[in-house]
């Protein structure tokens, strides 16, 4: 599956069996994730993979299991969106009454997400963009941010890759902080990284020179008004790193971007001036084929706050 | 409906789906001889025949084709009970 250079990818071709011996119906679909994939891009998700793996330590079987779970989760998603052209959910209330408030569905949710950051092409592709383009792009000694963290990567990215002044991340949920801080142990952040349970809605005033707000767009009924609030917290020449996918429907997706173009749009509309984007379309489609078939597509954007003329 | 004609319009809409795949379209077809027919291609295929022929399939029905030929009885039992 992996070609005939498995040595070369020893921790993913680890995963890659161990999940298919969990999740033997995935096979069409991981042959489809890796086929006519790049050097480049099998490195990146060789690298990706010992993340994960180092996030999941002990819990890895479980967290394989997860993601089975969540793979089937996500087709009776897909069935709802196909079926209406809408998310199932479209109230924050709903999502934390069905999702959020369920210790017990969030674990397995988020041990899921954790392992598609290998497995779905788009999430690994993200990873990917964000560590070359974005990280190295920043000034040296930047005060950062990132709001909802969650499994961690992108901020260990942040901590590992880049020369960081200071690492700030807030999240609503105390849970989640604590999953973030066990990741960035686990993978061995030496940094010190400060996290906060803070609403960005209630945030404190401060200034960033970077901003991290991965996949939280999707999450929010007034996502405008959220990136509104970035541009008050960011400084007058710092850079806002937003991802959000278009057509993605999972269990507490409210908000539903239909075309790259929305968010880039909405980015826009806030007052951000766009420095560079990437589309990276679901495993297995070209973008010219998740277009045309309304296919999954994660929408990464670089901005920074417009300047006043 | 006799499963000539339901091979013949789902051949329409597999191909428009579809549009990389241009062998043919049998009731030996499986998920395997098509690139683009992988689970989320699936449920495409699966609702657009629901909005085309005006049926409903369950989850377990969609879940359980092995292959055009399965979808073509299934497509042909709904017709004649009028589910």
């Amino acid at each position: 599956m992996l070609g005939t250079d498995r040595e070369e990818y020893p921790v993913l071709s680890n995963l890659l069996r161990q999940q298919l011996e969990v999740f033997p119906d995935h096979r069409f679909y991981l042959n489809r994730r890796f086929k006519g994939a790049s050097e480049e891009h099998m490195a990146l998700t060789e690298m990706v993979a010992r993340q994960v793996a180092q996030v999941a330590g002990a819990e890895l079987p479980e967290v394989l299991e997860d993601y089975a779970w969540l793979s089937r989760e996500v087709i009776e998603e897909e069935l709802y969106f196909r079926r209406t052209g809408q998310y199932r959910l479209d109230s924050f209330e709903e999502a934390e009454r069905l999702v959020y408030s369920d210790p017990v569905y969030m674990h397995r949710y988020m041990n899921g997400l954790l392992a598609s950051q290998v497995w779905w092409r788009n999430h690994t592709d993200i990873i990917g963009y964000y560590v070359s383009t974005y990280l190295s792009g920043l000034t040296e000694g930047f005060r950062h941010l990132e709001i909802g963290p969650g499994h961690g990567l992108f901020l260990y990215q942040t901590a590992a890759a880049a020369n960081p002044g200071s690492l700030t991340a807030w999240d609503i949920s105390e849970v989640s902080l604590r999953n973030t801080r066990a990741a960035l142990d686990a993978m061995g952040v030496e940094r010190p990284v400060e996290l906060a349970a803070c609403n960005l809605f209630e945030a404190p005033a401060g200034e960033f020179d970077s901003i991290t707000f991965s996949e939280v767009l999707e999450h929010l009924e007034q996502p405008f008004a959220a990136l509104q609030i970035l541009g008050q917290l960011l400084a007058k020449d710092g850079r806002l790193f937003v991802n959000a996918p278009v057509n993605s429907p999972a269990p507490d997706h409210i908000y539903l971007f239909r075309t790259p173009e929305e968010v880039i749009d909405m980015v826009e509309r806030a007052g951000f001036e766009v420095l560079n984007r990437f589309f990276a379309p679901t495993t297995g489609a070209t973008l010219q084929q998740a277009r045309k078939r309304e296919l999954a597509i994660s929408v990464a954007v670089i901005a920074s706050p417009r300047q006043e003329r | 409906m006799n499963s000539e004609i339901i091979i013949q319009k789902l051949e329409e809409l597999f191909r428009d789906l579809f549009d990389d795949y241009t062998g043919p379209v049998t009731r030996e077809l499986t998920a395997d001889d098509v690139e683009e027919w992988d689970s989320l291609g699936h449920i495409q295929l699966m609702v657009l025949i629901e909005k085309t022929m005006g049926l409903r399939f369950s989850t377990e029905e969609i879940r359980q084709l092995k292959n055009l030929g399965e979808l073509v009885d299934l497509i042909q039992a709904k017709t004649a009970t009028g589910e």
